[in-house]
């Protein structure tokens, strides 16, 4: 597959003066400064360095291809150290060398076919998107998730203010959890003096399906969703061993059928948004649950606003342990603010609040263009929380984040 | 009433109707001039703040359809910080556009909202209800009289959003050239207070139809102004429908 990049990329160069032909990319480096030490973690610094690069090329009127590679490495161990490039996307670390697009659009009249690894996102709100199952997240550090590529065929139809959206992924691509022996993952006080060991993730075989009917309104727009496949986030049954010293567990990812909708409407001050999923699982490998989001957005000259709730209804439960990397986020409020100071200056601020009082997040941030090519950002995480709280057990993980990003 | 006031008040009703006719008339040659089936140009835009910091950027710009119509796309394609950022519009004739931005970094689009369309566009002097593309049934006009602007002599047209539209301005002054029909400057008002002033510079034919190569944009509000200057201007391309879509927008 890396050869298929390779001679895309050496094909696009040749055609750089093309018509239909773009390219971009950038060079980042970022470091956090974590206030506090874990029992699984030492460190108290890490450093990333981040290279993307992406190619669109439309070499006719019913063709694009994209394509786009990402290089990393870090301090920390999360990105893995082999230069094999990867496609899946499977791997416990990062990769160091990663396929993030490599797609071909087909168009013709109003039918739409996009084939290969491609970013797929589904949903309306900003905090949470409970009907987004295409669009598994890396969550190595939990509260800065990436959303991951999969690798899959999407046909769309649109008839008027109709979309139709036909999604088949063969090949499952898991949602990325924190590393045991870091401090993005818990351990409890009571597992603290066993070794914790990751025996290996058990894909699942057969492929994923979903459909998306949307529709575009002068007043409103909306979309119901169905989802057949699988949760991207594991589930697992941990495993002692003879002499209790050793707990391993082996993730699998449980089926998973979803019904889902979103709406947005417009109002003459607000903006109203919501978005809800039904997760239901048919080998009861997981719990049945309703996901929900309600939010509400206001633009005030150059400050934008988002206020919202994300809320949670478990219908059923299932007797294994589940990573809750999004249902933690559930059943809280939820802020955001960004202020506009000039055209290369903002101002941010992320709030979460966890309705019962077990978790806070507050984020302040800043970021600053400089000519044409440089951003500089900084932020600051302050969590806060009780440690039988999903958010509220990273209490000693508030850190400081600087980025320089290099654009070109 | 005797009969003289009574004659008198007829002729001022008459004198005004001559005069709201005329305001349409001259706005509807004005939109007829500069109607095309298809737009595209690449613009450079320099937006330059209150204390004099300049930054630059680049969008391509292209519509489909005529006014009130249209569809079109506006994509910035530099500088590498915001490249790829993009605007689509979809405009109606009986009432305010669609809008929709997409950020590539979130790789998902976000509507904008009426409420929203006062807001600056990514930085720009532009607020996004400028960059929509109105028909002129969506407005009342008044003459205002004649008036000179760069040794040109102008049409000085009042306009006002008809009742049911929603507009961010409540009223806007227009002058129009009369020897080309062209609108050269729009004064934009939120109740009795100037807040954007737009000067349409810089004016050549292309394919025959009256274009400013030059507009620029002044935010009396924060005083900061934009100037916007096209190239490779055409008209009339072919282009297709379903190229201004959600999902075309996405790709």
């Amino acid at each position: 597959m890396s050869k298929l990049l390779v001679a895309f990329v050496w094909a696009a160069g040749f055609t750089a003066h093309a018509q239909g032909f773009s390219q971009r990319g950038f060079m980042e480096m970022s470091g956090n400064i974590y206030t506090q030490t874990v029992p699984n973690d030492s460190a108290y610094g890490t450093g990333e360095a981040l290279f993307g690069y992406e190619l669109k090329w439309q070499p006719k009127p019913w063709l694009i291809l994209n394509a786009s590679l990402e290089a990393r490495i870090d301090t920390h161990h999360q990105d893995s150290r082999s230069l094999q490039v990867d496609w899946e996307d499977r791997s416990l670390q990062r990769p160091a060398l990663s396929i993030r697009q490599l797609s071909a659009v087909l168009k013709r009249d109003n039918l739409t076919m996009t084939l290969g690894k491609q970013f797929i996102r589904w949903g309306e709100t900003d905090f949470l998107n409970p009907t987004d199952r295409f669009a598994p997240k890396d969550l190595l550090t939990i509260v800065d998730q990436e959303v991951l590529p999969v690798t899959a065929v999407r046909l769309t139809y649109t008839h008027g203010n109709n979309a139709l959206n036909f999604v088949w992924q063969p090949l499952f691509t898991p949602g990325r959890i924190p590393l045991v022996n870091q401090r993005w993952t818990f351990v409890p006080e009571a597992f603290s003096q066993f070794d914790v060991q990751n025996i290996g993730s058990k894909f699942p075989g057969r492929s994923s399906f979903g459909v998306r009917w949307s529709r575009t309104s002068a007043g409103y727009e909306w979309s119901l969703s169905y989802y057949d496949g699988f949760n991207y986030l594991p589930s697992s049954i941990p495993s002692f061993d003879a002499t209790l010293t050793r707990v391993s567990f082996s993730p699998f990812y449980p089926a998973l059928r979803l019904y889902g909708g979103d709406l947005a409407i417009p109002l003459s001050q607000l903006t109203l948004k919501g978005e809800a999923a039904y997760y239901t699982s048919p080998t009861n490998q997981q719990d049945e649950y309703l996901l929900y989001v309600l939010q509400l957005e206001r633009q005030i000259h150059d400050l934008r606003l988002i206020f919202g709730y994300a809320g949670e209804v478990v219908t059923a439960h299932a007797e294994t342990l589940q990573f809750a990397g999004e249902r933690g986020f559930a059943r809280a409020v939820f802020g955001h603010a960004l202020y506009t100071l000039d055209s290369n200056r903002t101002l941010t601020l992320d709030v979460f609040v966890r309705q019962n009082g077990g978790s806070a997040l507050l984020r302040p941030g800043y970021s600053h263009s400089f000519g044409e090519h440089w951003r500089a950002t900084v932020s600051f995480t302050w969590l806060s929380g009780d440690p039988n709280d999903f958010l509220g057990r990273y209490y000693r993980n508030s850190f400081a984040t600087a980025e320089l990003r290099y654009s070109f | 009433m005797n009969k003289p006031l009574c004659a008198l008040a007829l002729l001022a009703c008459h004198a005004c109707a001559v005069h709201a006719q005329d305001a349409r008339q001259i706005m509807t040659e004005v939109q007829n001039r500069t109607q095309s089936k298809s737009e595209h140009y690449e613009g450079s835009l320099e937006v330059i703040n209150a204390s004099q910091k300049i930054s630059k950027k680049r969008w391509a710009y292209d519509r489909l359809g005529v006014y009130g119509n249209s569809k079109s796309e506006l994509r910035f394609i530099a500088p590498p910080d915001v490249k790829g950022v993009a605007l689509l519009v979809i405009n109606h004739p009986d009432r305010a556009s669609d809008q929709w931005m997409w950020i590539p970094a979130e790789e998902r689009d976000r509507r904008i909202a009426l409420q929203d369309r006062s807001s600056r566009f990514f930085g720009t002097d532009f607020s996004f209800e400028d960059l929509e593309e109105r028909d002129i049934d969506q407005y009342d006009f008044k003459l205002l009289g004649d008036d000179k602007l760069d040794d040109a002599t102008c049409w000085k047209i009042e306009s006002r959003p008809k009742e049911s539209k929603t507009s961010q301005y409540t009223s806007s002054l227009l002058w129009v050239r009369k020897d080309r029909y062209f609108l050269v400057r729009t004064d934009n008002f939120i109740k009795d207070r100037l807040v954007r002033q737009i000067a349409y510079r810089d004016v050549e034919s292309i394919d025959g139809i009256w274009t400013a190569l030059d507009v620029a944009v002044v935010d009396l509000t924060r005083n900061s102004r934009t100037v916007l200057s096209l190239e490779k201007v055409k008209y009339n391309l072919p282009m297709k429908s379903g190229d201004f879509t959600r999902e075309n927008f996405r790709q």
